[in-house]
């Protein structure tokens, strides 16, 4: 990585795609973008800043920025929004107390006039564990349905089996180049 | 001796007053007096080693040197006996880890120390840069305003009353090192500031962003005094030559531009790499600059000329830094390959080559003595190496993520470390 390979992933490149992946902490982010990339999920600790992975998907390059979700850092999100072409933001199914703040949090996203239009492909993770939420209840939970303007889908997965993460991206890649 | 002076005035003879040390690179300041003005010169002794004869270089200043009389000559020898002392301490200590100091609650970017080593700077991913002391330890100042990443930062040294920030938010500003107290914001670049540096005599800072331009400030109005334009990409490397009357700017684009900074005129572009320049520096006597490029090679350029006067290979991947020693008769090289190559300036010969990192090198720099090298590794460890063998003589770790950022204190005996894992650390001898 290095400081240097930070300024060239801000850079606008039109061959390469730049998806900012946010989400409460334990969300399962990390996870997520560790499996994309081949590498062992066993042992994750929270993000205090943030990874990032190349990833390959459907012919095209995903530049992936996983930013760190704990309440006391998500006011610096905004650092990361120039010039980014996808969002993804990721939902752990299983924890229904923590829905309300989950939603609220993407909603103030949805508002960012940085992000406007940019497509939301958000991840019902945590399908593996018994009492998860459907694809299509986190979509009702998240007050997903009446979003217009901009292309926005719920794919249920499994950051740990990895089940669900690519269906989820080729989706997102399938929207892009229609677009 | 005495009654020529009067006459020695009426002629407007400089008349010295006396003899100041400067110790990396080596020389000697003369303080004189001409006309009642008083003025100094310089004296360098860029290639004064421990084994130099120092009879022979006293006499061939003496020799040279209208200012310095036969009288002087002991005062001389012992001066030259003292930077030649202060070249070989610290020779064989090593570096323990002194203090962890959780600096930020978000990654590193730079760190800098101002020119006596007391104070040091942090810029971070909190938008904030903070001011330490480092003897203690202690935080001194958080410096706020910023509404992005803090990126490039810097002292305006030797004089350290004044620090500059470069954002991610377009803009820099200027404080005021002992107090925090914001003196300006510059306003005008169009996309993130990465790169700045104050000109040696503290009255100009440069500033080098995304947007492709680089820009001149006056530090004491905080106004912009021209617009550098020319290259068509991002401006990731800029600095000042010693005299502060160049400056030299490396840029996405390939090329590395030289420019005039009292009429913002670019003298050269500097074109033959074929990727990136990741960064670039001039030599002490800034007749020389290097540019390293994602092309794997590094370039030696003639300043005056514009000519390339030697490309340095040997990287398998990609040159991330670069850095002269002080007294410019050396060059490192450090690149994603995980090793750092020292070169000779004048014949390009690889001296040595730096082998144990088991991760790409994004940051490499000389101790001012010159005889020690410091890498920073995405290996989450540092390494210092011995110049001459190319031993690895030591592996700082305890980082528990990427080192952005290293450097030396002007005494060469304090390391400072700055990680993605939102900590900093002081290394000392």
């Amino acid at each position: 990585m290095g400081l240097l390979s930070l300024l060239r992933n801000l850079k606008k490149d039109s061959e390469e795609f730049r998806v900012l992946m946010l989400g409460l902490d334990n969300s399962g982010k990390t996870t997520a973008l560790k499996k994309l990339a081949g590498e062992d999920v066993s042992h994750i600790t929270p993000t205090q800043g943030f990874n990032i992975k190349s990833v390959q998907q459907d012919g095209f390059k995903l530049n992936v920025w996983d930013i760190g979700g704990q309440k006391h850092i998500r006011p610096y999100w905004k650092n990361y929004y120039q010039n980014t072409d996808a969002i993804v933001y990721m939902i752990d199914s299983a924890d229904k107390r923590r829905t309300d703040e989950a939603a609220d949090e993407l909603t103030s996203l949805l508002e960012e006039p940085d992000l406007a239009g940019i497509p939301v492909l958000v991840y019902a993770n945590k399908q593996d564990l018994l009492n998860a939420m459907s694809a299509a209840d986190v979509m009702e939970a998240l007050d997903l349905k009446g979003e217009k303007s901009r292309w926005v889908h719920v794919e249920g997965c499994s950051a740990k089996t990895g089940e669900g993460l690519e269906a989820g991206l080729s989706k997102l890649m399938e929207h892009k180049k229609s677009s | 001796m005495h009654a020529l002076l009067p006459q020695a005035r009426r002629r407007g003879m400089a008349k010295l007053r006396r003899f100041l040390l400067r110790y990396y690179p080596p020389g000697i300041i003369l303080e004189y007096e001409q006309n009642g003005e008083k003025a100094t010169r310089q004296v360098d002794l860029l290639t004064l080693t421990p084994e130099t004869d120092v009879e022979i270089l006293v006499n061939q200043i003496v020799r040279q040197e209208p200012l310095v009389s036969e009288a002087r000559k002991p005062q001389l020898r012992k001066l030259i006996y003292k930077l030649i002392e202060k070249m070989e301490s610290h020779e064989n200590q090593s570096f323990y880890l002194f203090k962890i100091l959780r600096a930020h609650i978000l990654p590193l970017t730079n760190c800098a120390f101002n020119k006596s080593g007391d104070r040091f700077i942090t810029g971070s991913y909190d938008r904030t840069c903070k001011v330490w002391n480092t003897f203690t330890g202690e935080e001194l100042l958080t410096l706020e305003g910023h509404k992005n990443v803090v990126y490039a930062i810097a002292f305006n040294n030797p004089f350290g009353d004044k620090i500059v920030t470069g954002s991610f938010d377009k803009t820099a500003k200027l404080w005021n090192s002992e107090t925090g107290e914001l003196l300006h914001s510059l306003r005008g670049h169009t996309t993130e500031i990465v790169c700045l540096s104050f000109d040696p005599h503290g009255a100009v800072v440069a500033t080098g962003s995304m947007d492709s331009t680089a820009k001149l400030w006056d530090v004491q109005r905080g106004v912009e005094l021209c617009s550098l334009m020319g290259h068509t990409a991002e401006i990731v490397s800029l600095n000042f030559n010693t005299e502060g009357d160049k400056i030299i700017t490396g840029s996405f684009d390939h090329t590395t531009k030289v420019w005039d900074v009292h009429t913002g005129v670019c003298l050269h572009t500097l074109s033959g790499h074929r990727g990136e320049i990741s960064s670039t520096q001039f030599n002490f006597t800034g007749d020389l600059c290097i540019s390293g490029s994602i092309d794997r090679t590094c370039k030696i350029w003639n300043v005056a000329s514009g000519q390339c006067m030697n490309t340095l290979r040997g990287h398998n991947d990609e040159i991330l830094d670069v850095a002269f020693n002080a007294q410019g008769s050396k060059l490192v090289t450090a690149s994603a390959d995980g090793t750092s190559r020292v070169y000779n300036t004048t014949t390009g010969a690889c001296q040595a080559i730096l082998i144990g990192h088991e991760g790409e090198i994004s940051k490499v720099s000389f101790n001012p003595q010159g005889n020690k090298i410091i890498t920073a590794s995405s290996d989450r460890t540092c390494r210092v190496w011995d110049v001459e063998s190319g031993d690895c003589l030591q592996i700082l770790e305890g980082h528990t993520d990427e080192i952005f950022s290293a450097a030396f204190n002007y005494e060469g005996d304090t390391i400072i470390t700055g990680s993605k894992d939102n900590t900093c650390r002081i290394w000392k001898c």
